[in-house]
């Protein structure tokens, strides 16, 4: 069985890759064109902060939920006063054992802004294309959202019971444009309903390498702290037939030039030093050779070099900071008085939003240039993650049975995730995914949003057993 | 009779900024309320509306007397809130050609929060009025509807029709211009023989006495330019070397850098040849040394440290605006800025971006030119029967200060008119300090006593033409 399904899906993505109105093999189940009309409805519901609507989303979602038989007393569509449409949905499918703690399921439903003049297709259409489907969404996060709630259809339709209570939410926020975010107001308000042993979460997930061959299978062991900085510079400014040397504008392209050219130094934890050392045995030749040179010693800049060129390996051996947003001036024919730019770091777990804000002030070197953090500090852990036998058993054993030879490692997440907001609240949270992805992420946050639609399936796939076998867990 | 009003001038402007809270001569308390209302009148292209400061202005000059049939109120379709208005003041002589004082109403943008005082609240502050528009153009603005309530108020017939056309669009490239409308649309309601417009005034030293007073002999271009570049983007986690944001901040660096080479002609060699013995010095002799040679890197070094003196030597370009980004959390897709360069007269546009390309280097920013502004102009000769009267004025309200002709290194609305057949020219009577008043910047401001002072002078010299034969 295990064995016939990886060929059948190595073969599904030969397909796809090749011609894909050839292949009727994916997606073509029953249960996928139903989950298809789902994930379409959802990633088609506009959710970003600024004209989107994640309480319109959950009621989708619920209404889908309800449809399959699900009582209104399990469903529970909240938002607040302030902020109605950034609303979410708690789901809870009963479990038999009263004294069993649930699994909680999470997914955030909004999206970071996709502007239709800048991508090739309408990011608010789910189209599917050359075998992936395309859309802002349809990878971060709007596919395990949609498996989630696909699931527990799934299961309700099948009559199935499990020994946990199975709970979900979704939630609105995770990508910032907004202070309101629903994982926390959801700690923080209605603890006792999204309570649970542990929850899944998005964060995990496989690599695929350029040629489409899985390569590991990513379970989050820790996560990098994402914080924004605003630099700002102001000016008396003037009127611009006389310019000056003295210009907001130049004084703001040195600073971020400054921060362009500055790295971080490697930072290794346990969780990247386990990383890099499997890794290197899968990667091999120069790149794994360096792998195990910088996990002996991190001063190796020789090692660090080679490795920083890949941005994926870059990005778990320090702190980065980039360059996001600008905004200065404020007319054609005048000097500036003003410009800001965004600055988004991703802090290496155990360093500080302050240390990371005095190395940014150092490194810009220019009084003149005010550094200060974007919105307060959240409530969250940076602790790693304990990966317990019990969680990673599972994992492990469906992994070997859907990809054979494809080995679990446990990684450390650049992007932050909600998971954080729930484990400063008690509910250890779990990144895996099953989704496997190119080196591009799946364009997430970018322009033309993707993902494989093998990878999607079978990621639900995945999903939906190893929520199974978890409920069922003594 | 002259030598009384200038000692009046003077008399008055003293009172102005030692006490204020004097009560002033009752023409010139009607002169302040109508500032203070038009400067009050927010006139920015985003949020004000030139067509109320247009018809307050109307009513100022209907309450003096001025029939409807002399005021015109105009606006184009699709622009109800950049009208403007065009005033007529009969002259006796009706072969007589009618002259034209111009002004823009509309203003620069201006953000409370950025500025010290509210910027559309004329506020008077130790000798200075302060507000957007209170130098750039709502004092000549003001003066001109001021000057035509005095004529009438004192029953003056002039030989030659005296208009007034105010005009929206002066400060926006790309907005609809009210000179450039009227002058396609109305062109028989404004003509004249000249007009007098923005463009020049008069430099204070660092204690406030007048140095030069200058006329507008030549107007550099403007021209906007885009810079812009596009990225795929991504997540902001996993930062790659290939971002919008940093080749654009490259470019931008590298334009910051870039000097245009010095450039000289009739405007600004007379400007520093007159100007020379004005300032003496090792400054005076720089600027004889560069107009006997422009390559005279020494001469233009120290020169060019003079922000006023560097823009007349060569074509500037200077970033002005920067947009980036659609998400804190993700590489940015796209980055783009404003580049305001302005053209040293005889430069075509298209030569100017051909050398921004060039110095950006980088063909992954693109340079496109948003929209022009008109047509190039050749500012039209500075002939005996104008300047006869300025220097006869200036030498009695200043003497001893000299009349300079220089090139404006803004652009004005001159532009237009001058294309349509009705010269003009930049004068003002007005003063400023040589940091140019904050105009289009922060905190812009107007000396009480230079505001006062180029109210008469305006106010007189327009006599001298109107009644000119």
């Amino acid at each position: 069985m295990s064995k016939l399904f990886g060929a059948a899906a190595t073969a599904a993505l030969l397909l796809a890759g090749s011609a894909h109105s050839q292949a009727p093999a994916v997606g073509a189940r029953p249960d996928q064109v139903a989950f298809r009309a789902i994930y379409k409805e959802l990633v088609e519901t506009n959710t970003t902060a600024s004209v989107g609507n994640c309480t319109l989303a959950a009621e989708r979602m619920a209404a889908h939920l309800k449809a399959a038989g699900f009582p209104d007393s399990d469903l529970t569509l909240f938002s607040t006063a302030e902020y109605p449409k950034n609303g979410g949905l708690v789901a809870v499918y009963p479990g038999k054992d009263p004294k069993a703690k649930a699994i909680l399921l999470l997914a955030h439903i909004d999206v970071v802004e996709a502007k239709r003049e800048d991508w090739t297709r309408d990011p608010f259409t789910l189209v599917e294309e050359g075998g992936y489907f395309y859309a802002r969404g349809a990878s971060d996060m709007k596919a395990q959202a949609a498996i989630w709630v696909d699931s527990l259809i799934r299961y309700r339709q099948e009559g199935f019971h499990p020994k946990r209570s199975i709970k979900m939410a979704l939630t609105c926020g995770e990508e910032g444009g907004s202070p309101f975010n629903g994982a926390t107001w959801l700690v923080q308000n209605r603890r006792e309903l999204i309570d649970a042993a542990f929850a899944l979460n998005e964060g995990g997930g496989g690599s695929l390498d350029a040629s489409g061959k899985r390569i590991a299978h990513g379970v989050e062991a820790g996560e990098k702290t994402s914080q924004s900085f605003t630099l700002e510079t102001t000016n008396p400014g003037g009127h611009s037939s006389r310019p000056t040397p003295d210009n907001a504008i130049y004084q703001m392209v040195d600073a971020l030039s400054r921060v362009r050219g500055y790295r971080f130094p490697v930072h290794l934890n346990d969780v990247t030093r386990g990383y890099l050392t499997q890794m290197s045995k899968i990667v091999g030749g120069q790149a794994g050779a360096a792998m195990t040179a910088l996990v002996a010693n991190p001063g190796d800049a020789a090692a660090d070099a080679l490795l920083s060129r890949d941005p994926s390996v870059n990005n778990i051996l320090r702190t980065t900071c980039v360059a996001t947003m600008l905004s200065a001036g404020h007319a054609q024919n005048a000097l500036p008085q003003r410009a800001t730019a965004t600055v988004n770091c991703r802090i290496f777990p155990g360093e500080t939003r302050e240390q990371t804000r005095e190395t940014l002030v150092r490194i810009v070197a220019d009084p003149g240039v005010k550094v200060s953090p974007i919105g307060s500090a959240r409530a969250e852990s940076d602790a790693p993650i304990p990966l317990t036998p019990q969680v990673m058993g599972p994992i492990e054993k469906l992994t070997a049975q859907m990809w054979p030879g494809v080995p679990v490692v446990p990684m450390l997440l650049a992007p932050g995730t909600d998971g954080k907001a729930l484990a400063a609240g008690g509910i250890p949270t779990y990144g895996v995914s099953g989704l496997f992805f190119e080196p591009d992420l799946g364009r997430i946050h970018g322009l033309n949003e993707r993902i494989g639609v093998t990878s999607l399936y079978e990621g639900r796939d995945f999903l939906y057993k190893l929520v199974k076998i978890y409920a069922d867990q003594p | 009779m002259f030598k009384l009003i200038s000692a009046l001038a003077a008399s008055s402007a003293l009172l102005a900024t030692t006490a204020s809270a004097q009560a002033p001569a009752p023409d010139q308390a009607h002169f302040r309320a109508l500032y203070k209302e038009l400067v009050e009148t927010n006139t920015s292209l985003s949020v004000g509306s030139c067509t109320v400061a247009a018809e307050r202005m109307a009513a100022h000059l209907k309450a003096a007397g001025i029939p409807d049939a002399d005021l015109t109120l105009y606006t184009a379709p699709d622009h109800p809130k950049e009208g403007g208005l065009v005033a007529i003041y009969p002259g006796k002589d009706p072969k007589a050609k009618a002259i034209l004082l111009l002004a823009h109403i509309d203003v620069v943008e201006a953000k409370r929060e950025d500025w010290t005082r509210d910027p559309f609240v004329l506020v008077e502050e130790n000798g200075y009025f302060y507000g957007r528009g209170s130098s750039d153009d709502k004092a000549q603005a003001a003066i001109w509807v001021d000057t035509l309530v005095r004529y009438r108020k004192e029953g003056y017939r002039p030989k030659h029709t005296i208009k007034l056309a105010l005009t929206c669009g002066e400060e926006t490239s790309g907005a609809h211009n009210g000179a450039e409308w009227l002058s396609k649309n109305r062109r028989d309601l404004i003509d004249a023989a000249f007009a007098l417009n923005e463009g020049a005034g008069g430099l204070l030293d660092e204690h406030g006495k007048p140095t030069v007073h200058t006329v507008l002999a030549a107007e550099k271009m403007s021209q906007n330019y885009r810079l812009e570049v596009t990225n795929p983007g991504g997540h902001s986690s996993q930062p790659i070397p290939d971002n919008a944001i940093y080749h654009l901040a490259r470019a931008i660096d590298r334009i910051s850098q870039y000097e245009f080479p010095v450039m000289l002609n009739d405007a600004n060699r007379a400007f520093f040849t007159k100007m020379a013995p004005v300032a003496g010095g090792e400054v005076g002799k720089a600027m004889t040394a560069i107009v006997a040679n422009p390559n005279d890197a020494q001469a233009n070094a120290l020169l060019s440290r003079d922000k006023g003196f560097h823009s007349m030597l060569r074509t500037t370009c200077v970033a002005t605006m920067l947009e980036a980004g659609h998400a804190t959390n993700a590489l940015p897709q796209r980055a783009r800025a404003n580049i305001n360069c302005r053209i040293f007269p005889g430069v075509s546009a298209e030569t100017a971006m051909a050398q921004l390309v060039k110095v950006i280097d980088n063909p992954k920013v693109h340079v496109t030119i948003p929209e022009v502004r008109g047509a190039p102009v050749t500012s039209p000769p500075l002939t005996p029967a104008i300047m006869a009267p300025i220097e006869k004025l200036s030498g009695e309200m200043w003497p001893g200060v000299p009349v300079i002709p220089v090139l404006q290194t803004g652009a004005t609305d001159g532009q237009f008119l001058t294309n349509a057949g009705i010269p003009t020219y930049g004068v003002s009577g007005l003063f400023s300090d040589r940091d140019g008043n904050g105009v289009h910047g922060l905190n812009e401001r107007m000396r009480v006593k230079s505001l006062m002072d180029g109210r008469d002078f305006l106010y007189r010299l327009v006599k001298l033409y109107a009644d000119a034969p």
